[in-house]
Formats: C-alpha cells, sequence, structure tokens
C-alpha cells in the first residue's frame, strides 16, 4: 500500500481535484484506492456525494475506538472508497497533541486497511501543523499542486525549507510537485513555468490545466476523469498519475 | 466487500415488466440495457463460483465486434478491458495484465480457465440511491436465455456499497416481501449450467462428516469411498493434462487412500489391505515422475524472478527442457492410467469398497483378523492419531543443527501421517480443538515441505544442467543455472533456520493439550509421554 498526500501549505491551488481525480484514476485503472478526506472543508467527500460524517469523529478513529475500515464508505466508482471528512478534523492537532505518538499515529491507523488497498490519498488541509507533520511521517509522497504565481512559489519554497530542515520528520518522503491550474494563455504562467522547471528539473512534467470542466466538478458532484473522460484536464490527470506511478 | 443477495423473478408474470414496476416502486436509478452475448469461464474446482464472482467474454449484440472480458460481482466490476473476438481465457499467463487482473490471477492460480457456460442476457444495472443522489445498493439485473432461446430465470443482484450496509437492509426486506421474488443461491452461469446438466465443480478438501457412533470397519470405508470419488473426479484431467492439479488432487486422494490403508492395521484384513497397499504404492508411484515435472514448471516463475534479468533469459534452454520433460512424462503416465493393471486395480477397489469380490469377502468384522474392525472409529482413529503425533513429537525433538537432511524428510513423513489422519478422521472430533492441532502442523509440514523439494530441485536441476551442458548450451545457461541452483540453496538454508521455532510452535503445551483432547490422553498419559520423551 502507498500513502500519497494532495498537500500545499497555501489554500485554492487545486489539492483537492488533483486528489479526486487522480484517485479516479488509479482506481480506473485496476487498483484498489482508498481516499481520505482529511479537510473539515470536506470538499472531496462532497464531490462524491457521501455525508461527511464519522461516527465518534476523528478522535474515535485516532484514539482506536473505531477501527478506520468501520468508517470507509463505498463510492460510485469501482474500487474507490472514501474516509469522509468530519467537521471534528478541525482540531486534528489538538488531538494528536495529545497523542502519545503523534507523527506515527496516522499511519497506524492506516495500517488497519494495508491489505485492502494498493493506493491511499490522503486529502489534506492547508498549513504546516501537527497534522501535516504526521501526514508527512505516513505518506511514501506528498503530491504538490503549484499554481504558476509568485505566491504559489513561494510556498513550495517555504516547504522546501521546511524539508530540509526536518529530516527526522519527513525520512524517505519524496516530494512531487506539479503545475496545477496553468493557464498557458497567461504569458506569466507561461514564463514562471519554464523558468522553474529550469530551476526544479524533479518537477512532474505533466501539469493540470486552468479548465472550466474541472469548475463543474462541484456542479455534477463527480471526478471530471469520469465525467468526461477525453476531456483536456482529463487526460492531464491520467498523464500525471502515470508520472507519479514512474516516480514511486 | 458486502455480501451479495441475489434473487430470481417468478417467470409467470413478463419478468421484465415485475422489474420495471419493482424499479419504479423502490426508485431504482436504472442505466438503459444492453444485450450481450456471454461466454462464462471458471476453474474446474470452481473459484469463481466460490468467490461469488463470474469471468466472462462479452459480446454486444448491437456491435458484435465490441468484446470484453469482464470479471464481475455483484453488479461490481472487478477487472474488464476490451478483447480480440473470439478471445478465450486460458491459464492465469494469459489474463491482461494491470494490478486487477493480477487479483484474478491469484484467485485461479495454476488452474486453467474453462468455458463453464453460454447464454444471451439482457443486462441492466442501476442503483438504489440517497437523498444526496449518492448510490448505496448496486443493482444488476439480468433477463438471460440459452443460446436456443431457451429461457433462463431472471436474475436481480443487489449488494450494498461499502458503508451502506444499513440503508440497503431496507431494500433487501422489499425484495424479500415482494411476492414475485425468490432469493437464489445461483449466479446466471450456474442456472446455464444446471440446465445444459454440467456436473458439480471439483471438490476442493474434503468435506467428510463421519458419523462418531459407527464402527471402525464403516468409517473407513467412507473415507475410502470419498477418497475413491475424489480420485475418479480427477482421473479424466490428468489423463487429458487439462492442468497441473488433476494429477496433483489425484495423487493427494491415492496417497490418502495408501495412508488410512496403512492405519487400517486391525480394522481391514490384513490380506485385502496389502493387495490394495501395493496397487496404490504403484499407482502413486508412476504419477511421481510428471508430478515432478509439473513442479519443476510451477516454480520456473520463482526461479527466474529470484535471478538477475539477463540470467532469466539465458535459462530459456532450461524452460524448454522443462516442458519437453513435461509432455514425455505426461505421455508415458497417460499411457499406464489407460494400462490394463490400472484398470483392474480400479474395477477390484471399486468392488471392494461396494462390499463386494473376493478382497470384499475377506474382511469380516470382528474376525481375529480385523479385531478392530467393529471398534468404535472414534477410539481407534483417536489411538492411530496418538501414536502418529507422539511420533512427530518424538523424533522433531531430536533434531537439531547438526541433524542430516534424512533425519528432516523423514520427519516430514511422520507429519504427513499425522496430517492425513487429522484430514481423514477429524470429523470425529471436536472442531475446535482440531483448528488448534491442524494450524502449527501445516506450518512445520511447509517448511519441511520447502527443506524437502528445494533439494530435490537442486539435484534435479544438477542433473539437467549436465544434459544441456553435453547439448551445447551457451556458457550463460550454464552460469544462470547455477545461480539458480545457489537461490535453491539459499531457500533451503532459510527452511532449515525456521524449522526450530516451527517446531517449537507445534510442540506448545497449547497444542499438545488439543491433541490430548481429541486422542483422548488424560494429564498422567501425557506427563509420561513428556518424561519419557525429553
Amino acid at each position: 500500500m502507498k500513502i500519497l498526500a494532495t498537500y500545499n501549505i497555501k489554500g485554492g491551488v487545486g489539492k483537492t481535484a488533483s486528489a479526486v481525480n487522480l484517485a479516479h484514476v488509479a482506481a480506473s485503472r485496476g487498483n484498489r484506492v482508498l481516499l481520505w478526506d482529511l479537510d473539515p472543508q470536506g470538499a472531496a467527500t462532497f464531490y462524491f456525494r457521501v455525508k461527511p460524517k464519522v461516527k465518534g469523529g476523528g478522535e474515535a478513529l485516532l484514539s482506536g475506538r473505531r477501527e478506520l475500515a468501520d468508517v470507509i464508505k463505498g463510492s460510485d466508482y469501482d474500487n474507490l472508497d472514501i474516509v469522509p471528512a468530519d467537521f471534528s478534523y478541525r482540531h486534528l492537532d489538538l488531538m494528536l497533541d495529545d497523542a502519545k505518538k503523534p507523527l506515527a499515529l496516522l499511519r497506524k491507523v492506516l495500517s488497519g486497511v494495508a491489505d485492502e488497498y494498493d493506493y491511499v490519498f490522503l486529502d489534506c488541509a492547508p498549513s504546516i501543523s501537527l497534522t501535516s507533520e504526521s501526514v508527512f511521517r505516513a505518506a511514501d509522497a506528498l503530491l504538490v499542486p503549484v499554481i504558476p504565481t509568485t505566491l504559489s512559489i513561494r510556498t513550495f519554497d517555504q516547504l522546501d525549507a521546511f524539508v530540509a530542515e526536518n529530516p527526522d520528520i519527513v525520512r524517505k518522503l519524496k516530494i512531487m510537485g506539479f503545475f496545477s491550474m496553468a493557464d498557458s494563455r497567461k504569458r506569466l504562467h507561461r514564463e514562471l513555468m519554464e523558468e522553474l522547471r529550469e530551476q526544479r528539473p524533479e518537477l512532474l512534467p505533466s501539469q493540470v490545466p486552468m479548465d472550466t470542466d474541472i469548475e463543474r466538478m462541484g456542479v455534477h458532484r463527480q471526478p471530471v476523469t469520469a465525467m468526461f473522460p477525453k476531456s483536456r484536464p482529463a487526460r492531464a490527470y491520467q498523464s500525471l498519475w502515470d508520472d507519479i506511478v514512474e516516480r514511486l | 466487500m458486502s455480501e451479495l443477495h441475489r434473487f430470481v423473478v417468478d417467470g409467470i408474470i413478463d419478468p421484465a415488466v415485475t422489474l420495471a414496476a419493482f424499479a419504479e416502486k423502490v426508485g431504482l436509478s436504472e442505466n438503459e440495457a444492453e444485450e450481450f452475448d456471454r461466454r462464462f469461464f471458471d476453474t474446474p474446482d470452481g473459484r469463481l463460483h466460490a468467490d461469488q464472482s463470474t469471468l466472462e467474454v462479452r459480446n454486444s449484440v448491437e456491435f458484435p465486434l465490441m468484446c470484453s472480458l469482464v470479471w464481475l460481482k455483484g453488479g461490481q466490476v472487478l477487472a474488464s478491458t476490451r478483447v480480440e473476438s473470439g478471445f478465450s481465457p486460458d491459464f492465469a499467463d494469459s489474463l491482461p495484465s494491470g494490478p486487477a487482473f493480477d487479483r484474478l490471477r491469484e484467485l485461479v492460480e495454476m488452474r486453467r480457465l474453462l468455458p463453464v457456460a453460454t447464454v444471451r442476457s439482457r443486462i441492466s444495472s442501476g442503483g438504489h440511491l440517497d437523498s444526496e443522489e449518492k448510490t448505496t445498493a448496486r443493482v444488476h439485473i439480468d433477463l438471460p436465455s440459452l443460446p436456443d432461446g431457451q429461457p433462463l430465470p431472471a436474475l436481480i443482484e443487489v449488494r450494498a456499497v461499502r458503508g451502506y450496509e444499513a440503508e440497503t437492509a431496507g431494500l433487501l426486506r422489499s425484495m424479500r416481501a415482494h411476492e414475485a421474488f425468490e432469493p437464489s443461491d445461483l449466479s446466471t452461469a450456474d442456472f446455464a449450467r444446471e440446465m445444459v446438466g454440467a456436473g458439480p465443480y471439483l471438490p476442493g478438501k474434503l468435506s467428510l462428516q463421519l458419523d462418531a457412533s459407527a464402527s471402525a470397519d464403516a468409517v473407513w470405508r467412507v473415507v475410502l469411498r470419498e477418497l475413491h470419488d475424489a480420485m475418479i473426479a480427477n482421473f479424466r484431467g490428468t489423463v487429458d493434462d487439462i492442468d497441473s492439479e488433476y494429477l496433483h488432487d489425484f495423487r493427494v486422494a491415492v496417497r490418502r487412500t495408501r495412508s488410512v490403508l496403512q492405519e487400517g492395521r486391525g480394522v481391514l484384513t490384513p490380506a485385502a489391505r496389502d493387495h490394495f497397499r501395493d496397487g496404490f504404492k504403484w499407482l502413486g508411484d508412476i504419477t511421481t515422475p510428471t508430478r515432478d515435472a509439473d513442479v519443476h514448471l510451477l516454480d520456473y516463475p520463482n526461479m527466474i524472478g529470484a535471478l538477475s534479468p539477463e540470467y532469466g533469459e539465458a535459462l530459456a534452454p532450461l524452460h524448454e527442457l522443462l516442458l519437453s520433460r513435461q509432455r514425455t512424462c505426461q505421455a508415458q503416465l497417460a499411457l499406464d492410467l489407460r494400462s490394463v493393471r490400472r484398470a483392474e486395480l480400479g474395477a477390484e477397489w471399486a468392488e471392494f469398497l461396494a462390499g463386494e469380490g473376493p478382497w470384499a469377502r475377506t474382511t469380516p468384522a470382528g474376525s481375529d483378523a480385523a479385531p478392530d474392525a467393529s471398534r468404535s472409529a472414534r477410539d481407534v482413529a483417536a489411538e492411530r492419531m496418538e501414536r502418529a503425533h507422539s511420533r512427530l513429537v518424538r523424533d522433531g525433538r531430536t533434531i537439531d543443527g547438526s541433524s542430516e537432511p534424512e533425519a528432516l524428510h523423514d520427519l516430514r513423513k511422520d507429519a504427513k501421517r499425522l496430517r492425513y489422519l487429522l484430514e481423514c478422521f477429524g470429523s470425529l472430533f471436536p472442531a475446535e480443538d482440531l483448528a488448534v492441532a491442524v494450524k502449527p502442523l501445516k506450518s512445520l509440514q511447509d517448511v519441511l515441505g520447502e527443506f524437502q523439494d528445494t533439494e530435490v530441485q537442486a539435484h534435479a536441476l544438477a542433473q539437467f544442467g549436465r544434459q544441456l551442458d553435453v547439448e551445447g548450451a551457451s556458457t550463460d545457461t550454464i552460469l544462470a543455472m547455477g545461480g539458480a541452483i545457489e537461490q535453491l540453496s539459499v531457500r533451503q538454508a532459510r527452511a532449515r533456520r525456521e524449522f526450530a521455532a516451527r517446531f517449537e510452535s507445534f510442540d506448545s503445551r497449547e497444542v499438545e493439550s488439543a491433541y490430548d483432547s481429541i486422542t483422548g490422553v488424560g494429564p498422567t498419559k501425557s506427563k509420561k509421554r513428556k518424561k519419557k520423551n525429553r
């Protein structure tokens, strides 16, 4: 079981859209996939039409009072299951802080379903906190969407700095950055992407375009890769998944 | 995965009309129905049937060139891909690549996929939705018929989506209350097989339910008849070499028969027992070369996997040699199995088991020649198990790091003897004790099996290497074979290291108590045995 977390310190960069669509692509290729919506806003949960409620909340899961397997909900898609968001996740930091080994806890909770899934996606809320540190420790790879804007790139630099300063937390974590919401009609986007690819050759080759089909996910409550599998963004996510698998 | 619920639809009224009315009543979302020609496949022992899944090659009636291989479980597609028209899956390696089909490969293992039924189905899939329009149950509706147009029962399959079992319970209650729906265990493929008179799938494990109050003579015959049935069920597939498991299961039935005959001292008369022991020894022996050849081929992917890729390629001549040997051995086996000697043995054995013929007349229950025949089967089987268990414990305790390999090989035989007793006569004893008794024994057998198999294979490989060398094989091939032999040595050494821990688990107080409970040995006798043996 490989654990992949979509993460960025900054919000609104396409984390949830990436988690939802990549999870769907992975499942449609025959992999058994679990998506855990760790963001209390519950956008990923909403896209899959699942109610944002976990019995006993996050505390029950983290304390071991409730097994992760008991709160999993099947999606409408073959091989793709969801752990819904819960409003109590806004207190995850406090819950982790009370735990004995907070950094190892998320991985321990996930180990209960290790035989059931090939890939787990963690859709994280934006921030650097104890929750995100626990995610860094649990995950095999961090999928970092980056909008080609100066501010967004700055946050990528912040993540880099954190990784460099905290080798004990990140351990063997692979950082996989990729351009998200890229608008090739904008000169600034084009220039920044070109410049950044030179500076950071490790960025994944595929990029996800800014596209209204992605915005329609909220209306149809479906991954774009399921709604419009031949569309430009769907093909981008499929190609991005190929890049990720190659790097794993 | 949630439980699958199947219902057949009463055929008096048009099933399609009944289904449409029900779908509307309970608010099922339904996709437009499509018509398919479907060829179902399963292994000879019905692994997909047991898994409640189906594997089919389906052609759209409207678009005949649209052909797909679909692995389905209660309306959920576990794996699917487009295939060439006329494609038929065969062994696991004929299945498409990808993680979903890898899981099917794990299920199928070394068995061959055979066509089991052909139907034309009108299929619609739908869902039961909640207030968020989220699917809470998948519903699969099938209106099938045989290729000659004969209708099969209309079938509805319902499976709760994970986490929505409570929501689906209401739907299932409505279906159970509906006068036109009848719960069913059978799939469309099962109905089609039934309609054309197909026999049952090959049995997997022995499923004996013995009468604990019966006499040893009666129970021994029940067990031997069951094993005879297993031999007959696997005979044709062994002769025709459909897959390696027919021969494997045939051999297991022969070996169990030999073991039950061996343990039948005092139950069967010496003359009959000796006669058939000789016969089945011969029958077992003639199957050994082919089984060895099968094992080499089955283990070949592991052997390649343990070597670097370039060595793997260099082993191609060995693979050719193994295939050729298997063909030669199999041809000889088919001749032997069709021989007069085998036919006579089969006829005499069937006669004996029916209580007829000269050998049966030599077995009067309660006679001096068979003093245990009229005793309780449970008592006799318990004595035999106690003896086999004590022997295994005694011999196992003498083995240490310096023991000769032969000591481990002999211990493997001891373990097999006990295992066969447990498998054949286990149902005479409490199931909970059996579970505790069998698990560590199986684990011990695995490591003893690995130890011996790797040694036998290494010797065989060395012999094949010499043959290939004489035939002018390349240096790379000979080197690769050396590498493969080295890998087998590593595996054998690992098995040897693991032996002590496995035996310790088997020789634990908890397991001994389970055996004592099965065999009726009281604590006093058990303590004496411990003292004597330790």
